[in-house]
């Protein structure tokens, strides 16, 4: 017992680490070739898009705010960059990681001045720019869609590099962003600054805090990292259509829930939303193995989302009343 | 660095309208280093208005602030923290998901290289914690803290920022006897170190007993300021309220009838034990002692909200079911809770609708409610309680917090209820307010309610009861007739248990 409670996590990231373990372990159990260097890789690169895109999210979240753009801005940006590729055919890779995260910050300067500047609530907002960008794609590609072969080499060439044999670039990019984010909310006054916002936005402007420019910034980041996902989405599926990472906003911010980024503001990492994002899509991946239909994969996606809500009040409810008998003990 | 006496701050005729009200028509104040300065004045003075233009929140429109002798830059919390005024808000603003280190040192956490550095900052934090006598864990989540120790949070913030004048509205409005004198010594101390110290307060007891100066404000406007010296208690009261006030516990001998209440023995092993008390039909029974006592518990357990595990709750006799407030309020038992904002009101809603909440089974026609009743019995109760709003429909929230509680005195008066009790019935509430809730409370005993009050006021629990209950840490320590009662015996009894004093 001793040993196993000197084993108990100290943080929340830590329990979605070894839960995370567990279930790939279970996966590879049920499907053998999930374990192997082939199996892992896969994991990775198909976890890559919603990774960083919950990445992006997590600070928005932490603000107590959402971002339900990001899947719209997806398709926006990989439609874009193919179709910049196929009139520029001297384009390389560094032209696409340049423009994609421009054309997504576009869309977060605009998210960021109805949100932050207007003081509109985020979740109309951003469903509002999810359909509006959504229409702009639509409208502008005008029903053409794109392929492997007008996209430039050293991109696709970028998306099939492998390190070590399991880590594809795209996931090696996100862990970067994972560590500098996390880093950043640490460390450094303004990722503080989301944390009292979305802990109490009344107090946050009481003491001073730049409230305005931390949730502008903290969509223009998010939008940056959405144009850098569409980048990556280009390089996986090496494809596009104007329906492209159609309707899977919702699956980024259940990423980040389960990660353990609380809805309600105030606590939760990267760290965490980018070991959610793996989780997500561990289990679909152990499920697909499984011969598990799709009703079945979304309905078990769902469960899982509101187990992870659940842990997270309860957790939440559990320190409060331990805190609590702290405060009643001290009186004593 | 100042020196004793020097002038720090000097407001001169400020103005502030919001809309067509005006909050302020002309205040003056001086506010020397090294002062405690009380700002008293009844709810809708402009005491409020007054802070939150010295915090940055609200901008004057006329007169002239100094600060130090230069003009004060208005318009933001930002300015304000930066030329050296710090405020501590009623209602503490602290982030419950962040750590008291965190709490203290938001916006200005001390840097190493391009990081923050966390092991300095907790050291800091963990050292102002001590120099103000309260050593609180600087990693400890804020979140679950008492609404003493944020204050003790907030106060060691004001110092790391290096604030001259430290502005405090009604510090110890939710504070116990002992947490009011901690916070006491460290006023005293920040005295001692050249600040001055601005504060709102409705315990006059405790504003003699602390400040240097009381400047008194009435209709938006500074009616005095004195030194305590140059003042005294009926003075300041008078110049409050604008008129005499004949009597604040306006004391009737009521008929005493039948037992209404009785509770036997309940114990809720969390909060209170063996609890045993009645209350008459005409009576009223004050529940005394400490903040934290298991006062409020009892209360919540006898209306149903929370569950017991030994006793019974009997009305008229007739044994109650216990966790339900719906059987509670068919017995016709009403609680005012203490927390009028938010277990009280609904704050968005209008004054009518809050008054008419618990009555709509009275109000309504075969199927809708009924909007003409409604207002009537608005009408009654804004003549019965001379509630003062613009018009019915206003929510509460634009409402003075006198207004409000007589708004949820209404709300439960209007039930009708044979068994009222009120969960401190006029904190954070002006002396002439105070005067008309207790001359309320008495009549509705004179109609031959049961009145269980719970008070952390002593004068009130003197002036008002009949029979004084006397909790200590979930205990029934004391039980003392008005004739018996004193304000040496309760204390006693409230801190230390003993019952003779």
């Amino acid at each position: 017992m001793n040993f196993l409670s000197r084993l108990k996590p100290r943080s929340r990231e830590g329990s979605l680490g070894i839960i995370l373990v567990i279930t790939v372990g279970v996966t590879g159990l049920i499907n053998p070739r999930f374990l192997t260097g082939d199996g892992t890789r896969d994991l990775f690169t198909s976890t890559a898009v919603v990774a960083l895109l919950a990445i992006g999210m997590a600070p928005i979240i932490i603000m107590r705010h959402i971002d339900l753009s990001v899947a719209s801005t997806v398709g926006l940006t990989a439609w874009f960059i193919a179709d910049l590729c196929a009139k520029h055919p001297d384009f390389t890779w560094v032209q696409c990681f340049i423009i994609g995260p421009m054309i997504g910050m576009v869309v977060g300067i605009l998210n960021g001045l109805l949100v932050a500047g207007l003081r509109l609530p985020s979740l109309v907002v951003t469903l509002g720019t999810l359909y509006i960008v959504r229409g702009a794609v639509y409208v502008i590609s005008n029903s053409v869609d794109y392929n492997a072969q007008e996209m430039p080499p050293s991109l696709l060439d970028l998306g099939q590099k492998v390190f070590f044999g399991i880590m594809p670039f795209t996931f090696l990019l996100v862990i970067f962003a994972m560590l500098v984010t996390a880093w950043f909310m640490k460390y450094r006054k303004a990722g503080r600054d989301c944390y009292a916002i979305g802990s109490n936005p009344h107090a946050a402007d009481l003491v001073g805090i730049k409230v305005f420019r931390r949730t502008f910034l903290a969509y223009v980041f998010s939008g940056a990292m959405a144009g850098l996902a569409g980048v990556f989405y280009l390089m996986r599926f090496a494809q596009v259509d104007s329906t492209a990472f159609y309707g899977q906003e919702l699956a980024v911010v259940a990423a980040a829930v389960i990660g353990g980024v609380t809805i309600a503001g105030g606590s939760g990492t990267t760290i965490g939303a980018t070991i959610g994002a793996l989780l997500v899509q561990t289990i679909q991946g152990g499920l697909a193995a499984i011969g598990v239909d799709a009703f079945w994969k979304s309905a078990i996606n769902g469960f899982l989302l509101i187990v992870a809500i659940y842990a997270d009040r309860t957790l939440a409810r559990k320190s409060e009343s331990a805190l609590l008998a702290q405060r009643i003990k001290e009186r004593a | 660095m100042a020196q004793k006496g020097d002038l720090l701050l000097q407001m001169k005729g400020v103005q502030k309208r919001f809309g067509g009200a005006i909050a302020l028509r002309g205040t003056d104040l001086s506010i020397r280093a090294g002062e405690i300065h009380a700002l008293l004045g009844e709810n809708g003075a402009g005491k409020s208005t007054m802070l939150k233009i010295l915090a940055g929140v609200h901008v004057n429109d006329g007169g002239t602030i100094t600060l130090g002798g230069n003009a004060f830059t208005t318009g933001s919390p930002e300015a304000a923290i930066a030329q050296g005024i710090a405020v501590i808000y009623q209602e503490p603003s602290l982030f419950l998901d962040l750590t008291l280190a965190e709490n203290v040192f938001i916006g200005r956490q001390p840097m190493k290289g391009a990081a923050i550095d966390w092991n300095k900052a907790q050291e800091e934090a963990a050292r102002l914690f001590s120099e103000l006598g309260v050593p609180l864990d600087p990693k400890r989540q804020a979140r679950g803290l008492s609404i003493a120790d944020q204050q003790v949070v907030e106060i060691a913030k004001a110092l790391s920022m290096n604030a001259n004048i430290i502005l405090m509205d009604e510090p110890t409005a939710a504070l116990s006897a002992s947490e009011v004198e901690r916070l006491m010594t460290v006023m005293k101390s920040l005295k001692a170190a050249n600040k001055a110290v601005i504060f709102v307060s409705h315990r006059l007891d405790e504003v003699f007993a602390i400040s240097d100066y009381i400047t008194v404000m009435r209709d938006g406007a500074t009616v005095s300021e004195n030194s305590v010296s140059a003042t005294d208690l009926q003075k300041v009261i008078k110049e409050m309220v604008g008129r005499e006030l004949t009597e604040l516990f306006p004391k009737t001998e009521n008929k005493i009838g039948e037992i209404a209440l009785e509770v036997s023995d309940l114990t809720n092993p969390a909060f209170f034990r063996n609890i045993s008390f009645t209350v008459r039909r005409g009576e009223i029974v004050a529940l005394a002692g400490l903040v934290g006592s298991g006062r409020s518990e009892v209360a919540r357990a006898i209306f149903g909200i929370d569950k017991y595990t030994t006793g019974s709750v009997k009305v008229n006799g007739k044994v109650m079911a216990m966790g339900s407030p719906v059987e509670a309020m068919n017995q016709k038992i009403a609680l005012v809770p203490e927390d009028r904002r938010q277990q009280g009101l609904f704050m968005i809603a209008g004054v009518d609708r809050n008054i008419s909440m618990e009555s709509f089974d009275r109000l309504k026609g075969k199927l809708f409610l009924n909007f003409k009743k409604e207002r009537a019995l608005t009408e009654i109760w804004r003549e019965k309680l001379s509630i003062k709003y613009a018009a019915p429909t206003n929510p509460v929230e634009s409402l003075s917090g006198g207004n409000q509680q007589k708004t949820v005195l209404a709300k439960w008066l209007a039930t009708d209820p044979e068994i009222l009790i009120v969960d401190e019935p006029t904190r954070g509430i002006d002396v002439g307010t105070k005067a008309e809730v207790h001359k309320l409370i008495n009549a509705a005993a004179g109609e031959g309610k049961a009145v269980l009050m719970i008070s952390s006021e002593l004068p009130e629990v003197l002036g008002m009861a009949d029979r004084i209950i006397v909790m200590r840490e979930g205990h029934k320590v004391a039980e003392l007739s008005r004739k018996e009662a004193t304000q040496e015996k309760v204390i006693a009894a409230a801190t230390t248990g003993s019952k003779g004093a």
